[in-house]
C-alpha cells in the first residue's frame, strides 16, 4: 500500500459546490451512498452507486487524488474478490463484494478531500460530541498525512543505509520493518508530548464553555442536499423491499469438491 | 513581573539537577535574552515559569516563582496561560488548525471569550505580527518564519503580560530569524509586554536585549546589561556573544581601550569612528 493512497482521503482546500457545502448534509451523501450499497446485493446497482459519484468527483476538481486512493484500493479489492470466488461464491456476487468495497472507499474518499478537518470538528460538536473528543478525532485527522511523510523519509533514510525491505522470507521482511517502526514511534511520542505542551499553553481546557470563532451554517442548498439525499435513501430502502430486481447472477462458479 | 527564587529542579530518573538554585528577577517592560551552552537548563527554566513543570514534567521541584505577584505554585499551565505566554521551538507542533486565523482564535476560545472580543483579538495579534494576508492559509503552506509568526500571533491573542520564547528561530534561516526577532521586539513596544527570550544567535539577539542573563550547569553565572555581560570574557566558554563584541575585547586586551563593549555593528561603528577623531585630533 503506497502512501498515495493517503492523498485521497486528504483535505485540500479548493473552491467548489462540495468543499464549500456544510459537513453533515455531506456526510448524508457519503453514508447513503454507503448504506444502499449494503443493503443492495446487486451488481448493476452497485455499478450505479460506482458510477454517480464519477461527476461528484468531477465537480469537486479531485478525479487525480481519486484515481489514486481508488488505486490503492485495488489490492484489498482483488483480495475481496478472491477470497469470496476461491470459497465458491459466484463470479457476479463476489464481483458485487468488490464493488461495494471500491463504493465505500470512494464515498468517503470524496468526504474527506472535499471536507477540512476544522468543519469537521466543528460538525462533531454541533451534533454534541465533547469538545476534547472532536479535537482528538480532528488532530488525528490532520496527523495521518504528516506521519506517512515522516514514515516515507524514514524508509528512504534507511533504504539508503543499506535495508532491503521486499527481499527475504516473510518472516524476514516483517523483521526488517523493526527499524522503520521503532523511530517512527519514537517521534509520534515526541511529536504528541510537544503538541499537548503548547495545547496546554494555549489555555486548552481553562473555561468550560468556549466560544468559536468560525460556525457552521447550514445554507438553503445544504438543506436542499440534505433532503435529496434523505429522499434518495427512502426510495432506496422502499424499492428493494417492494420491487424485484433482477439479480444479473450467470450462476459460474469455481467448482469445489464439496460441493456449492 | 517575575520573581525566582531558589528554583531547582532535578527530572524524575535523573541524578544531577537541571537547573540549581536559580534567582532571576525580572521587571515589567524588560526584554532579557536567556542564553548559555546546550543543555545547561534554559528550557528547564522556561518550563517552570508557565507550569509545565512540574504540571507536566515529573521531578524533583524546590524554591518558589511568583509572578506578578502571585505565587505559581499549584496553577496550571493552562490557567498560567494568561499571564504567560509560551513561544516554542518548532512551529509545526504548535499550530493546530488547518487555517491560520482559526489557529490565532484558539487561544481567546480556550478563555471562554465573547466572539467579538475573539474576532478583534484575533485581528489586532495578526496585524502586529504582519501575517493579516494569510487568514486562511494551512501551516503547511507556509514558511517557516511565517509559521513562527503565526505561533507568536497565536499566543498574543491570549494578551499575555509576559511572553516567553524558547529558541523561537533554530528552525529559520538567518533573514527570517533577524526579522522574527525583529518581531518581538516589535511587541515589547506596541504590547509593552515583558520578552524573556531563549537564544543561541546573539549576534542577532543583541541589539534588542535590554539584559543578558548567561547559565552554565544549571546556574545563572553572569547577569546584566549586553555591553557588561560580554565584556567578561572568561565566564562566557560555550556562548557565541556577538564576533564585534569579541572583536572589541581582543582589541581592548592589546591596549585599545574604546570604552563599553558595544554589540551591535552599529554600535561598534559609532564607537570606532569617535574614537579615531579622538586619536588625530
Ligand atoms: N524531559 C526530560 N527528562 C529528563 N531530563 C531532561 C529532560 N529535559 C531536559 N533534561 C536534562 O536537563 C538538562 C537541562 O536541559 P535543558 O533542555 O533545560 O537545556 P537547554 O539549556 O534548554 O539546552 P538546549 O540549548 O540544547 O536547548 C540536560 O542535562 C537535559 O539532559
Ligand atoms: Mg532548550
Amino acid at each position: 500500500m503506497s502512501l498515495n493512497m493517503f492523498e485521497g482521503f486528504k483535505f485540500k482546500r479548493k473552491d467548489t459546490l462540495l468543499h464549500r457545502m456544510d459537513p453533515r448534509p455531506k456526510f448524508l451523501i457519503a453514508l447513503t451512498i454507503f448504506l444502499l450499497s449494503l443493503i443492495y446485493v446487486n451488481v448493476l446497482v452497485l455499478l450505479i452507486l460506482l458510477t454517480v459519484q464519477v461527476p461528484l468527483v468531477y465537480a469537486s476538481k479531485s478525479m487525480r487524488r481519486w484515481f489514486g486512493s481508488m488505486r490503492g484500493g485495488t489490492i484489498l479489492a482483488a483480495m475481496i474478490f478472491f477470497m469470496n470466488f476461491l470459497t465458491g461464491s459466484t463470479l457476479v456476487f463476489s464481483a458485487t463484494m468488490t464493488l461495494r468495497f471500491l463504493v465505500l472507499v470512494s464515498a468517503f474518499s470524496i468526504f474527506f478531500m472535499t471536507t477540512s478537518p476544522d468543519d469537521l470538528g466543528l460538525a462533531l460538536e454541533r451534533i454534541g460530541l465533547p469538545y476534547t473528543l472532536s479535537f482528538t478525532f480532528t488532530t488525528s485527522v490532520r496527523l495521518v498525512p504528516t506521519i506517512a511523510i515522516e514514515a516515507q523519509t524514514i524508509v528512504d533514510a534507511q533504504r539508503s543505509r543499506g535495508l532491503e525491505l521486499d527481499r527475504g522470507s516473510v518472516i524476514e521482511r516483517v523483521r526488517k520493518y523493526i527499524p522503520i517502526l521503532i523511530p517512527l514511534i519514537v517521534s509520534a511520542i515526541r511529536r504528541s508530548t510537544e503538541l499537548a505542551e503548547a495545547l496546554e499553553s494555549r489555555g486548552f481546557g481553562a473555561v468550560k464553555h468556549r466560544e468559536p470563532l468560525a460556525t457552521l451554517r447550514m445554507k438553503r442548498s445544504d438543506w436542499a442536499a440534505a433532503i435529496t439525499t434523505t429522499l434518495v435513501l427512502v426510495a432506496g430502502v422502499y424499492v428493494q423491499n417492494t420491487m424485484p430486481i433482477p439479480s444479473f447472477d450467470t450462476g459460474i462458479r469455481i467448482p469445489l469438491p464439496w460441493g456449492p | 513581573m517575575i520573581e525566582a527564587h531558589n528554583l531547582s529542579f532535578t527530572y524524575a530518573g535523573s541524578k544531577r539537577p537541571a537547573i540549581l538554585d536559580v534567582n532571576l528577577g525580572v521587571d515589567k517592560g524588560e526584554f532579557v535574552v536567556l542564553t548559555g551552552p546546550s543543555g545547561c537548563g534554559k528550557t528547564t527554566f522556561a518550563r517552570c515559569l508557565n507550569g509545565l513543570i512540574p504540571n507536566f514534567y515529573q521531578g524533583e521541584l524546590s524554591g518558589s516563582i511568583t509572578i506578578m505577584g502571585t505565587d505559581i505554585s499549584g496553577h496550571t499551565t493552562s490557567e498560567l496561560s494568561r499571564k504567560v505566554g509560551f513561544v516554542f521551538q518548532n512551529p509545526e507542533n504548535q499550530l493546530f488548525s488547518l487555517s491560520i486565523e482559526r489557529d490565532v482564535a484558539f487561544g481567546p476560545e480556550n478563555l471562554g471569550l465573547p466572539k467579538e472580543e475573539t474576532r478583534r483579538r484575533v485581528d489586532w495579534a495578526m496585524e502586529i505580527t504582519g501575517i493579516s494576508e494569510l487568514r486562511e492559509a494551512a501551516p503547511y503552506e507556509l514558511s517557516g518564519g511565517q509559521q513562527q509568526r503565526a505561533a507568536i500571533a497565536a499566543v498574543l491573542a491570549m494578551k499575555p503580560e509576559i511572553m516567553v520564547l524558547d529558541e523561537p528561530t533554530s528552525f529559520l534561516d538567518p533573514l527570517s530569524a533577524s526579522q522574527i526577532l525583529e518581531a518581538v521586539a516589535d511587541l515589547r513596544e506596541e504590547a509593552n509586554m515583558t520578552i524573556v527570550l531563549i537564544e543561541h544567535r546573539l549576534d542577532l539577539a543583541s541589539k534588542y536585549a535590554s539584559r543578558i542573563v548567561v547559565m552554565d550547569q544549571g546556574r545563572v553565572v553572569l547577569d546584566g546589561p549586553p555591553a557588561k555581560v560580554y565584556g567578561e570574557e572568561a565566564k562566557l566558554i560555550g556562548v557565541g556573544i556577538p564576533k564585534i563584541s569579541m572583536l572589541f575585547n581582543l582589541l581592548r586586551q592589546d591596549g585599545f581601550d574604546m570604552g563599553e563593549t558595544p554589540v551591535s555593528v552599529e554600535e561598534a561603528t559609532e564607537r570606532l569612528r569617535s574614537y579615531l577623531k579622538d586619536d588625530r585630533g
